[in-house]
């Protein structure tokens, strides 16, 4: 008899949630399941459905009616939103109850409203019996790549503890209302203002508010003292002009980055429009920074030799790993690093050039690789060369033995330095790295036209260039030859492609991952490449001038035709590798070791496992696009 | 005199109840009768609900029977009871004992659907099972006077809670309607420390004296 009762309930339940995605593609008998087990609730008003303190959720919720607002909880922004209403139909939490893990989330009733509830394990169970509900979470999980950080940055709380996140938008920064002046105000009235009011710096802006210049304390010894400049003069023959600005809605690690590329203490910060909204200093961003970005930048220009630059190396690495405590992404993350080793390797070629004479040798340092594509990692060896001029034949011989002599200098100091010296010779001591710009198209040229497996190898390696230091024109020509090359030789490429789909994601058929012997997975080798391989491609044919594999598949997929979902999709998963990577870089070991870039996907956790299975899948969408445009 | 003989005298000419009903109906009188002082989240109501020829209680003749438990403020679908009286209605009335136990019932309208329900007990059991009755009709304006007001009507109540139902004026279909409307009562009431069963029906009776005066 109850049966009759129960049929008729389910019924209701089951037409119900056949009016929603996923339920309505769901399978007859999963529907079932669920249908039959779905319990009712009711959360009134201003309710707490579910919070991170209710630790591991569970049961699964449906809203039936009523709205159910996910607010995000602690301080850093995991997801785009701060927070999200459900309506009826709609369902939480998927992936801490996925991953059995508090959830970042706190649901709340912000109207009376009833709930459907199954348990965890019955969730888990539907998971398993319905592919549409599997997928349905598992894409939903993917579309928060971005939680993962979050992940990350619980292992890293304790040490991030004191710390504020560097996430925070700089429009939150500004503690004052800007305080400007004309260009046209004498001299004498500014400094004035800026003494009444204690001012590090005072901006100067033009009839609309826009900034156009910035005078600093510390131009004041040099610019004004010292040369004896006459107040009376208007502040406009004075300042600094073209200052550095960036919008409110830049975070604050955006601005830490534009403080330690360009070695500047003070920020404007302007709205959409360009108008001036305020300034933000070092000083505000040191109170989110326990190691100041600008003292290991001041540390690293100042150095005087190798062993205050070996302290500056640590000092990075510290950074580093604070701000992946604080849940910076992949892809932040190692352009800063790549900032800051930037401005180490600078100096340490300053230093070497006080040591050899080059006076008269116009040249400059490439950094090829990783390096190069701005994607360093905690743990990277070197690979670097020289590309210079020589206008006289005679003079080829004596100018390269000078140069190789002082790029041993350099790479020995920067082994000192924590980055260890290639195994493979790629650097530019290496006589056979320390060329010409006309050798170095030759070399390039060579390799496009004859396409051995060395020689793609080396176009892997090669092609991926920036100047570091010295002559910048030098990059722009090669790099324009090279495109140029590359493009007009289909060949090439096919054999690029080809070589570059010899790797497959480790996806298996049956199981999740497809395992080396050990049991684990090389994130570089069968993770990052596949991007990186692809992307590089994708630049030579579509000439794209960066390096950076983000960027190259930015500018690149988009010129073939690719929806900006599909790339951003395909960014995130390489994003992610590369978070993987680092992180394991960084629980592991504090230094170069064999095993940085191994994972062993048991080890992850359900969410990230899935991520990272999300992820392969997105370097496999690439590859085969690779497939069908080479029809390889 | 026993339940036993009782329901003999009742049935009379009737045919016997099922073996399975009898067995229902010995294991209701076994329970122990509850003070119904439990806090909500440890208690199981009954949501009961009937289907009449019409409303006419001189005239009109019991159909069926409609219940869902909602048990520690939880509607279970697979805790429901559903039974037409026709062909065996002392079958039906036993089974919903049998479901029902000593469990607070929880009607829309007590004043209808209790005397129906008492009058088919006591013609088809032979007795009259004394329970904990909530009425809805008097509880849900002293809890939602910002919603109505006033006592009224099943429909006016759905609407002020949006709440829909898949078959109405079906003893189950509208059972299911005041199962949802009483899950956001218990919630309220809980809010106003009213917070068992008892207390509950006291909240209704009270507003209904007050309704009087």
């Amino acid at each position: 008899m109850s049966n009759d009762a129960t049929t008729l309930l389910v019924g209701a339940s089951t037409d119900f949630l056949r009016n929603f995605s996923p339920f309505n593609r769901m399978e007859a008998e999963a529907l079932a399941f669920l249908a039959e087990r779905a319990v009712l609730a009711f959360h009134a008003r201003g309710n707490e459905i579910l919070t991170p303190e209710s630790g591991v959720p569970t049961h699964f919720y449906i809203v039936q009616r009523g709205k159910i607002q996910a607010r995000q909880a602690g301080q850093a922004t995991v997801t785009e939103y701060t927070s999200l209403t459900l309506g009826a139909g709609e369902c939480f939490p998927i992936g801490a109850i996925s991953a059995r893990r508090p959830s970042t989330n706190a649901y709340v009733a912000v109207e009376d409203s009833f709930c459907f509830q199954i348990s965890a394990d019955e969730f888990l169970h539907l998971m398993q019996i319905s592919p549409v509900f599997h997928l349905f979470c598992t894409q939903y999980i993917a579309s928060l790549l971005s939680q993962s950080r979050q992940q990350l940055q619980s292992s890293f709380a304790q040490r991030a503890a004191e710390q504020q996140t560097m996430t925070t938008a700089l429009g939150k920064l500004i503690k004052q209302e800007p305080v400007f002046v004309t260009p046209d105000t004498p001299t004498r009235s500014a400094l004035e203002r800026m003494s009444e009011l204690h001012l590090g710096c005072m901006v100067v802006v033009d009839a609309e508010r826009h900034p156009v210049g910035i005078l600093t304390q510390s131009d004041l010894l040099p610019r004004v003292i010292l040369a004896g400049f006459d107040l009376a003069r208007p502040i406009g023959e004075l300042m600094t002009a073209n200052p550095h600005q960036l919008p409110a809605s830049a975070s604050a690690y955006d601005a830490a980055l534009e403080m330690a590329t360009h070695g500047v203490r003070h920020l404007l910060v302007v709205d959409s429009d360009s108008v001036l909204l305020g300034v933000v200093s070092e000083r505000d961003l040191f109170s989110l920074q326990r190691i100041s970005l600008r003292q290991i930048r001041a540390g690293i220009d100042n150095a005087a030799d190798i062993a205050a630059l070996q302290r500056a190396s640590k000092d990075i690495r510290q950074l580093a790993l604070n701000l992946i405590a604080q849940g910076i992404g992949a892809e932040q993350l190692t352009l800063f690093i790549s900032a800051l080793n930037d401005a180490l390797t600078r100096r340490i070629i300053t230093l070497a050039r006080e040591r050899h004479d080059l006076v008269g040798i116009d040249f400059a340092w490439f950094a090829f690789g990783s390096e190069g594509r701005h994607e360093q990692t905690l743990s990277t060896d070197q690979d670097n060369g020289i590309i210079f001029r020589c206008a006289d034949a005679k003079q080829l011989k004596e100018t390269r033995a000078r140069l190789v002599e002082f790029a041993r200098t350099v790479n020995e100091d920067l082994a000192a330095c924590g980055f260890p010296l290639c195994k493979g010779n790629i650097m530019a001591s290496n006589p056979e790295l320390c060329l010409t710009l006309d050798e170095w198209k030759s070399r390039f040229g060579d390799w496009i036209r004859e396409p051995d497996p060395q020689a793609l190898l080396n176009a892997s390696i090669f092609f991926d260039f920036r100047v570091l230091y010295g002559n910048e024109r030098f990059g722009d020509q090669l790099r324009s030859a090279l495109n140029r090359g590359a493009k007009g030789n289909s060949a090439f490429l096919r054999m690029m492609a080809a070589n570059a789909l010899k790797v497959m994601p480790p996806l298996g058929r049956i199981r999740d991952f497809v395992v080396e012997d050990d049991g684990t997975i090389d994130l570089k080798k069968s993770g990052a490449r596949l991007f990186v391989d692809v992307a590089r491609i994708l630049a030579l044919r579509t000439g794209v001038e960066s390096s950076s594999t983000v960027q190259r598949l930015r500018q690149g997929s988009t010129k073939i035709g690719m929806s900006p979902e599909e790339v951003s999709a395909i960014i995130d998963g390489f994003n992610f590798i590369q978070l993987l990577r680092l992180r394991s870089q960084h629980l592991e070991t504090e230094h170069d070791s064999a095993d940085d870039n191994r994972i062993d996907p048991e080890s992850l956790n359900e969410l990230d496992r899935r991520i990272l299975k999300e992820a392969f899948r997105q370097a496999r969408k690439l590859q085969l696009r690779l497939k069908l445009d080479y029809q390889l | 005199m026993s339940w036993l003989s009782r329901l003999k005298i009742a049935r009379g000419n009737q045919p016997p109840l099922s073996a399975e009903a009898e067995r229902a109906l010995e294991a209701w009188h076994a329970l122990a009768e509850s003070a119904h002082e439990q806090p909500h989240f440890e208690s199981r109501y009954v949501v009961l609900n009937t289907e009449a020829t019409g409303l006419d209680l001189e005239r009109d003749r019991l159909l069926a029977v409609g219940a869902i438990a909602i048990d520690g403020g939880l509607l279970h679908p697979r805790d429901a009871y559903h039974a037409q009286l026709e062909p065996s209605p002392g079958d039906a009335l036993a089974g919903l004992l049998g479901f029902v136990g000593r469990s607070p019932l929880v009607v829309f309208n007590a004043t209808f659907n209790r005397t129906i329900l008492e009058r088919a007990f006591v013609k088809q059991l032979g007795f009259t099972p004394e329970f904990l009755w909530i009425d809805l009709y008097f509880l849900l304006p002293s809890l939602f006077p910002e919603r109505l007001e006033r006592p009224g009507r099943l429909a006016d109540w759905m609407a002020a809670f949006e709440i829909e139902t898949f078959q109405r004026h079906h003893a189950l279909g509208d059972a299911w309607a005041i199962a949802q409307l009483f899950l956001a009562a218990q919630s309220r009431a809980l809010s106003l420390a009213v917070t068992n069963p008892r207390a509950l029906a006291e909240h209704a009776q009270a507003y209904r004296q007050k309704l009087k005066v």
